[in-house]
């Protein structure tokens, strides 16, 4: 599918097992550690002493091949509304899980109850599961070889946010809040969400690997309205989520953002709504994060490509025999995966798959030519490649890992130029900023993004806000009336927390790096029109 | 990880016990699932997830803080207690907070079926082996997920009130592709009882119409008299009341049920007159749980009635505040039907079109409540009271307030699955709707 939901952030933030604290002082933090204590405990020989269990019955009972994963998320939320605190909630969560191939077909079970006997237990259920399942397994899957990795990789983070006080996050919503209020919002919402995911991974091929990520989710939103005439107007902030340290909460503008926010949402309420017609397009990386992610992340994923997606998430216009041939945008459109990059969601060691995934980059788009595939485990040769390129997720320890998105980025355009330039280089065109709604088809074709504002550029300045634009496009055409690119001063890594996929649904969080673009022509909507064609 | 009353009940009073706070709630919950994902004509994979977990929230004063945990140990416990409490003790007042509820009185609990709960592995495979045999033996590719599970949910407060609830659901889905790309056909429901899945049939359905939708032919967008099968009707109303009715946000301003120059506009007629919709957690066809957030009872709740508005979901704190009764959100949701069979809505057509399902529903307009999203799985041109070809699918951008109030006719209700709806077990009838906006053609099959 992809970034899940049509609620709002904060809800999504607070539904999922967000939250944990640690207090500042001692004593508190004694506490918690207590807490800690209670729901990890295992050292690593403990964890090899579990997975043991698990691969060695696996093995025994015929497995050809079983992996193990122990995971603990540690979670923290806090959320205020104008000018009180809304909620305050921390959240641990451990678990296990054992995936089984047997006979060539999978089974796996999770549970969050890490003994001996369940482990054991649960991989009985796996392999119960198998044996059921190889009564409609037509062909069997088939694993590479992957090598053996015995590794520890932790996120580089400077500020570790679980050992900032409560009382520093919570004064920092309220002030948010505060700033909006004071600047003319009736309302306004701050989140900060953060978590910490542990992972413990061991195959029947020799690999034992520990890792640890950290997560920032910020978010705000402001809102005003007009009473007599029932009219309401929001704006959101244009802060992403990132995998990173509080050092990035201390480094963001958020009271800044809150107040201009206030005066933003004022004259979007105010602005005229826009002409619908066919305009040059000059989307900010804010905006233009989300529109990778829906028009090149998920069309370049195999397993949909494979039909595995056919009844959820969907399929794909990137069939196989388009590999190196098709012409997804125009020269100077490149798109990079990465598991590497500094801040990235996906940024990660290795993949749930047990293979390494840091360090290995590679293209999806070479100057406009697709290139790539996202792949895990058993997909390559099915399309005459060798090897998966690391991109294996599974949400958290009660889910099978799928192929999920790495960090997937537009590159910079390698010539100088800046957000100005593309303006000036427009005569009749819009400026898109943030996020708006999102949608696009099951193959990826046709999409309808909108944003949070919009600005009308005429004769290479901007002319003032409108409202009610949406633009609506075909994934291959749009891509190539790609007409102009920043150059990497201009580059921001935007993502989501919750890109959804798979059955059952799983949650991924995934960043991606884009630079402000010119498209040429694109179709703009006015959504306000009840013929909004 | 079930629990069933009794355990839970002894596990809540423990935590309770355990609390220093001057009041505390306590929620568990847990399930265990087993499933089975198919396409192409094979299993991808199989599993029997389980899990269980427990938040505490302690009070001081108006001072609340939270904490989840899935470690259900004497020291887990006490850590988690002692965890909430902290956060609570560290969180400033809010004057907003309400004191946690006493005794509640709940209806019986009419959503769980021993034999879904039993249901084996084996059973599922049994079930989807038909439909894979099926759609092989007419040169299409079947993808799909059988998935039944079992969960109970328990909710106490420091002030005596005890809540338990258990329910087992059965979620089939099944999509049939032609192997050249061009035909696709999609079906779905959800069970209490896994004894009531017929899933052979449910597979015939999305093979006929993938064998029916083969090279679909570009039809121009723009205003079209639609006939919407229950799960494209589940998802439209499911975002409308589980995500809109909100008596807050009405009541601030900021809501489509928000009147000009304030308040909202509960009792008044906001929909044509043939359209009622509510809540039941007794309802026959789709159960839903017993209570709800802060351990409301549910009760059947009229949100739509002959077109008045008549609820809108109201917490406790904003209930108090403005004079009214809790409403508490929906477990379920329920449109009532009509006597029109889907083949008398097709022979009064004189050109319309019939969707399958819906996919990718977001929200643009939080005002007019104006979504957009795209069809999928089966579009057909109906043309002078009968269905022609097929079409290419459409994106919409059609608000489901303007919708309700363009109904042509209604079919029997049925319990059905969508997507993009609410998450809730919903029945829902087939509609008939008038000037439905469709703003461009897609590609995608």
């Amino acid at each position: 599918m992809a970034v899940v939901n049509r609620r709002s952030f904060l809800r999504r933030v607070s539904g999922c097992a967000c939250a944990t604290l640690l207090p500042s002082t001692l004593f508190l933090g004694e506490r918690h550690a207590a807490a800690q204590e209670a729901v990890q405990g295992l050292d690593l020989s403990g964890k090899l002493r579990l997975a043991d269990v698990a691969l060695s019955l696996a093995k025994a009972q015929g497995a050809s091949y079983a992996d193990f994963r122990l995971c603990r998320y540690q979670t923290e939320y806090y959320e205020a509304r104008e000018r009180r605190l809304e909620e305050s909630s921390i959240g641990f969560s451990a678990g296990f899980n054992v995936r089984v191939l047997l006979n060539g077909t999978w089974g796996y079970a999770g549970s969050p109850l890490a003994t001996d006997d369940e482990v054991s237990a649960a991989t009985v259920r796996a392999l119960e599961m198998a044996r059921a399942a190889a009564r409609v397994e037509s062909r069997p899957f088939v694993l590479e070889e992957i090598p053996a990795y015995r590794d520890r990789w932790d996120m580089p983070m400077q500020t570790d946010p679980f050992l900032i006080s409560a009382d520093l996050k919570i004064s920092k919503l309220l002030e948010i809040n505060e700033a909006a209020l004071k600047s003319g919002a009736n309302y306004a919402t701050a989140a900060l969400g953060f978590v910490r995911d542990e992972k413990f991974f061991a195959s029947s091929r020799g690999s034992a690997i520990e890792q640890t990520r950290v997560r920032v989710l910020p978010d705000m939103e402001v809102t005003v309205i007009d009473q007599a005439t029932g009219k309401f107007a929001s704006v959101a902030s244009l802060a992403a989520p990132r995998g990173a340290g509080y050092d990035y909460v201390q480094s963001y503008d958020f009271v800044g953002e809150a107040a201009k926010n206030a005066q933003n949402a004022r004259e979007k309420l105010a602005a005229k709504p826009v002409e619908p017609g066919e305009y040059d397009l000059v989307l900010d990386p804010t905006n233009l994060w989300l529109t990778i992610h829906e028009s090149v992340g998920h069309p370049t994923e195999l397993d949909r490509a494979l039909g595995w997606e056919a009844n959820f998430a969907g399929t794909t216009f990137c069939t196989p025999d388009q590999l190196g041939k098709l012409r997804y945008g125009s020269e100077l459109m490149t798109v990079i995966a990465d598991r590497s990059q500094e801040g990235g969601l996906s940024t990660v060691g290795y993949d749930d798959d047990g293979v390494r995934s840091s360090g290995e980059e590679f293209p999806i788009i070479e100057k406009g030519i697709f290139q790539n595939y996202q792949m895990a485990i058993g997909q390559a040769q099915l399309i005459g490649r060798q090897k998966s390129n690391g991109c294996s997720f599974a949400e958290d320890w009660s889910c099978f890992p799928i192929q999920r998105m790495p960090n997937v980025s537009l590159q910079p355009n390698p010539q100088p130029c800046k957000l100005d330039d593309l303006i000036g280089d427009v005569r009749h065109g819009l400026y898109v900023v943030g996020n708006g709604s999102w949608s696009i088809d099951q193959q990826r074709h046709n999409f309808q993004f909108g944003g949070q504002l919009f600005y009308e550029i005429r004769h290479g300045k901007i002319a003032g806000m409108v409202r009610d634009a949406a633009y609506q496009g075909s994934t291959v055409e749009f891509w190539n009336s790609l007409a102009g690119l920043g150059d990497k001063s201009t580059y921001f890594l935007g993502g989501a927390p919750n890109c959804g996929k798979g059955q059952p649904e799983q949650s991924a969080p995934v960043s991606h790096g884009a630079v402000p673009a010119l498209f040429r022509g694109v179709t703009v909507l006015n959504t306000e029109r009840r013929d909004v064609a | 990880m079930m629990m069933d009353e009794a355990g839970a009940k002894a596990l809540a009073q423990k935590i309770l016990g355990l609390s220093q706070a001057e009041s505390c709630t306590v929620s568990i919950d847990g399930g265990d699932d087993r499933h089975l994902r198919f396409a192409q004509n094979r299993a991808t994979t199989s599993g029997a997830p389980s899990s269980r977990s427990v938040t505490v929230e302690a009070h001081f004063g108006q001072r609340s803080g939270s904490a989840s945990g899935t470690d259900l140990s004497d020291d887990g416990l006490l850590a988690l207690v002692r965890a909430a409490e902290d956060v609570a003790q560290r969180a400033p007042e809010n004057p907003e907070f309400m004191p946690p509820l006493g005794p509640q009185t709940y209806g019986p609990t009419t959503a769980f079926a021993d034999a879904t709960a039993n249901t084996t592995p084996a059973q599922l495979a049994a079930a989807v082996a038909p439909v894979l045999k099926d759609a092989a033996a007419k040169n299409l590719q079947a993808s799909g997920f059988l998935d039944v599970g079992t969960g109970f949910s328990a909710f106490a407060t420091s002030k005596g009130l005890f809540a338990y609830d258990r329910a087992t659901s059965v979620l089939h889905t099944v999509s049939a592709r032609t192997p050249d790309g061009t035909g696709s056909g999609w079906a779905g429901t959800t069970h209490v009882d896994f004894t009531k899945l017929d899933a052979a049939a449910l597979g015939s359905v999305a093979i006929d119409k993938a064998l029916r939708s083969q090279n679909p032919q570009p039809l121009e967008p723009g205003k079209y008299t639609v006939l919407l099968e229950p799960s494209a009707v589940s998802d439209l109303i499911g975002i409308l009341i589980g995500d809109e009715f909100d008596q807050r946000s009405a009541d601030e301003g900021r809501n489509f049920a928000t009147k000009k120059g304030g308040g909202s506009l509960l009792g008044e007629k906001v929909f044509g007159d043939n359209v009622t919709i509510y809540s039941d957690p007794a309802d026959p066809l789709a159960p839903g749980a017993v209570y709800s957030t802060d351990g409301l009872p549910t009760r059947k709740t009229m949100w739509v009635e002959k077109g008045v508005l008549r609820n809108l979901q109201c917490g406790r704190y904003w209930a108090r505040k403005s004079g009214r009764a809790p409403v508490a959100s929906p477990t379920t949701l329920t449109m009532e039907g009509g006597t029109t069979s889907l083949a008398e809505m097709i022979a009064n057509v004189h050109r319309g079109l019939l969707f399958t399902r819906f996919w990718y529903i977001r929200e643009v307009d939080p005002q007019t409540v104006l979504l957009t999203g795209l069809t999928r799985d089966g579009v057909f041109l109906i043309e002078r009271g009968a269905i022609t070809r097929p079409v290419h699918n459409f994106r919409f951008n059609e608000s489901p307030v303007a919708m309700l109030n363009k109904v042509l006719a209604i079919g029997p209700t049925v319990r059905t699955y969508g997507e993009e709806g609410a998450g809730l077990p919903v029945a829902m009838p087939p509609l008939l709707v008038d000037d439905f906006t469709l703003s461009s053609t897609s590609d995608a099959v």
